[in-house]
């Protein structure tokens, strides 16, 4: 009886928590289908007064929705593959095999993410202009090739992995490309699962340096988009509402598509090693 | 997991499709690069063509000749950065092409808020826009990278008001297309409601105090409806209202001066009018513009861009427009106000001679050209410089022009002048209203800050270029 009791009293505050996270959203939900001059208005309600589409529909009006949509939409794809394939093929050489200065390899990549990304951007920005990549993909995608907490998470995730499994595969004949392909991948998909959504959503969200290093409107990212619904003395929040609604919900199918995986991923990769 | 798959594609079907049926008009920007190419093709049919037509030249004094060539004919591609304006803009490079099918003109849009981040990094370099957009509160960041204007100083003058005020080292890297200042907005229902005709428009600062009475509604201690407020514009509002008595913003070695009889004066008048006349109150919301659109002030003094933001957000709002009102009732009075230049394009100094070629060509143009200066003017809500426009019916007809056309020239802009200006006059405003502070000793305060701020920082006052500057 105590039991179900201190359950369900975790369960009612997780409830008001998990409200009280999706009470601002909802909100903007609810008022990218209002007016701006009813989102500005002195007497507010949650729900829209005059349902509008418009904001919806003039969506384009500010810049092209659809284009910065998917661009964003194939850079995420495009990093978050080359990410996940990079973090676990270096995650399982890093627990697996035996070589000198192993060690040290991974203490350099751990040191990578004690370093600020503000104190790098300014060296990146010039190496990559004098390289010739302004307003190019390859601006966005080469810098983030590799990832130093995917390829933690899959060193630590791959630890668990029983070398017998491995030597068995060998002994079977198996090549290591095979071994990669076959048995390490499957393996670790809870924790390419994890790192996938986090990458996915790094990226989709990244607004400074798609909008430092991307010049041409037809390559600009949803990000940089949705700021230009803030002009210099006022911003269209309808429109702004309704594209930021829009533009969570490949991040929302992301999320659903790998969360049973994803918390079975952050689990694991925390208690093995 | 594939009903969860499902139901996500489901419902980006339908956002995407209420977002499907809005239509991009972009027509001129997309198919821009695909007509300069087609018509690239035709250079030679066009120039022949041009020639026989004999295409009018534009301009007052300042002349653009568009018989003549640019880049010898040949093609050549420019990029223009901007973060407003951008149809007025794009119409204005539509033109320049069809004259100059030979140049293309790339017109880059990007957020205010981080233009000012983006444009310092990307002018350091050979591939910078050779074209931009330019504030004048950037100037410091911006003119190291600037290529001053192949224009005689004589012509820009003849044709533009208060270009000497741009004047640096004998050039001019940018001057102003327009200028914003202050007007006074009424609610027209309330004035109607509170029995004021137009013969009650307040012409002097004392008549506003007396139709804001009429104007404000109580409901015992409480304030209903505020006939003045000035929440959040207090600095805004006061800075140049000094120019009324004879007072300028700086003294004449660079430093400010704020607590002078003049700008006691001023302040004191607004302070009063909470205070004395119960016209409006301190806790009255924090802000002017948003209390006026909701319908909650009668009168407020705001600048040229608040207009589109009523028009836009407020639009069940009934409002009117006045000059803003002066202190005495002498007509011959120093200056109105102040105002701030919407500044003219910039050009790169780090492009290609021939981009740079290009793009001083542009800017002749965008000057000589009287319609995008109306356009621009109308857009921004602001006076165009160039004088002969101040005719215009589109000038004539709008309400903030209007209100300002009788006397523009009696405005003064006393520099790029440095946000701690502004930021200082902003607390002493709140130390007035909020923290009991005396008129005297908040503009001290404020003015000591502001003049300690000044003395790290390069800054050259020029209301001695004001026309009646005294």
């Amino acid at each position: 009886m105590k039991v179900k009791v201190s359950k369900f009293i975790l369960n009612m505050a997780l409830l008001l928590l998990g409200i009280l996270t999706l009470i601002p959203f909802i909100w903007m939900f609810f008022s990218s289908f209002k007016s701006n001059a009813e989102i500005k208005s002195l007497y507010q309600t949650f729900l829209p007064k005059e349902f509008t589409l418009e904001n919806y529909i003039t969506m384009n009006d500010n810049f092209n929705f659809v284009r910065f949509f998917g661009n964003s939409l194939f850079l995420s794809i495009t990093v978050t593959f080359i990410i996940s394939c990079t973090s676990t093929i270096a995650g399982f050489v890093l627990s697996k095999y035996q070589f000198k200065g192993r060690n040290l390899i991974f203490s350099f990549i751990m040191g990578t993410m004690m370093i600020p990304w503000a104190v790098t951007i300014i060296p990146k920005y010039s190496i990559i202009r004098s390289i010739g990549w302004m307003d190019s993909y390859a601006a966005i995608i080469v810098p983030v090739l590799f990832s130093g907490f995917g390829i933690f998470m899959l060193r630590q995730y791959c630890m668990g992995i029983p070398d017998e499994l491995l030597e068995a595969a060998r002994i079977d004949g198996a090549n290591e490309f095979y071994i990669v392909g076959n048995i390490v991948f499957p393996l670790c998909r809870n924790a390419i699962s994890s790192i996938a959504i986090f990458q996915f959503l790094w990226m989709w969200e990244d607004y400074l340096w798609p909008f430092i290093v991307i010049n041409s409107e037809e390559k600009q990212v949803l990000a940089v988009g949705l700021k230009m619904f803030s002009g210099r003395f006022s911003t269209n929040y309808g429109g702004l509402f309704a594209a930021t609604a829009v533009s969570i919900i490949p991040v929302i199918a992301v999320y659903l598509i790998f969360q049973n995986r994803f918390v079975d991923g952050i689990t694991a990769s925390a208690v093995k090693g | 997991m594939i009903k969860k798959i499902l139901s996500v594609l489901l419902i980006s079907a339908m956002l995407f499709s209420a977002v499907g049926c809005g239509k991009k008009e972009t027509s001129s920007k997309d198919n821009t690069n695909d007509s300069a190419k087609e018509t690239q093709m035709d250079t030679v049919d066009k120039k022949e063509e041009k020639e026989d037509k004999k295409l009018e030249v534009l301009g007052d004094t300042m002349k653009y000749d568009p018989n003549k060539e640019v880049n010898d004919g040949q093609p050549i591609t420019i990029d223009f950065w901007t973060w407003d304006f951008v149809d007025i803009y794009q119409n204005l490079i539509d033109q320049y092409q069809e004259i100059h099918p030979n140049v293309t003109i790339n017109l880059i849009e990007t957020p205010w808020s981080d233009y000012w981040t983006k444009l310092p990094l990307s002018l350091n370099s050979k591939d910078s826009p050779a074209v931009f957009a330019i504030h004048n509160s950037y100037h410091d960041n911006l003119i190291n990278y600037m290529a001053p204007y192949d224009i005689p100083l004589e012509e820009l003058e003849a044709d533009f008001l208060n270009v000497d005020s741009h004047l640096i080292d004998g050039n001019i890297y940018y001057m102003d297309y327009a200028m914003m200042t202050a007007n006074l907005y009424y609610n027209k229902d309330m004035w109607q409601a509170a029995g004021l005709t137009e013969a009650d428009f307040p012409k002097t600062w004392a008549d506003v105090a007396e139709v804001a009475k009429k104007l404000t509604i109580k409901e015992g201690d409480q304030l209903v409806q505020a006939g003045f407020n000035y929440n959040g514009t207090f600095n805004q509002m006061v800075l140049g209202l000094n120019y009324q008595l004879d007072q300028n913003l700086f003294n004449e070695d660079g430093t400010a001066t704020m607590n002078n009889e003049a700008m006691n004066k001023v302040v004191q008048y607004f302070v009063d009018l909470y205070r004395k006349d119960g016209v409006g109150s301190p806790d009255f919301g924090t802000s002017a513009g948003e209390s006026f659109g909701q319908g909650q002030s009668a009168m407020i003094v705001m600048w040229g861009y608040y207009y589109n933001q009523l028009i836009n957000d407020y639009p069940d709002v009934k409002f009117g427009i006045l000059e803003v009102p002066k202190f005495s009732e002498d007509e011959d009075i120093y200056a109105y106000n102040r105002y701030n230049g919407e500044s003219s394009l910039g050009i790169s100094k780090n492009v290609s001679a021939e981009a740079q070629a290009v793009a001083q060509d542009f800017v002749r143009f965008s000057l000589a050209n009287d319609e995008f200066l109306v356009n621009y003017s109308v857009r921004a809500n602001c006076f165009p410089t160039k004088l002969s426009l101040a005719n215009r019916p589109e000038i004539l007809e709008h309400p903030v022009l209007s209100a300002l056309a009788p006397n523009i020239d009696r405005y003064i802009w006393p520099g790029t002048m440095p946000s701690t200006v502004e930021d200082n006059m902003k607390i002493a405003g709140e130390n007035i209203l909020y923290n009991g502070m005396s008129v005297s000793d908040a503009l001290a305060q404020a003015e000591a800050t502001i003049n300690s701020d000044l003395s790290n920082i390069d800054f050259v006052p020029v209301e001695n270029m004001y026309k009646y500057a005294k």
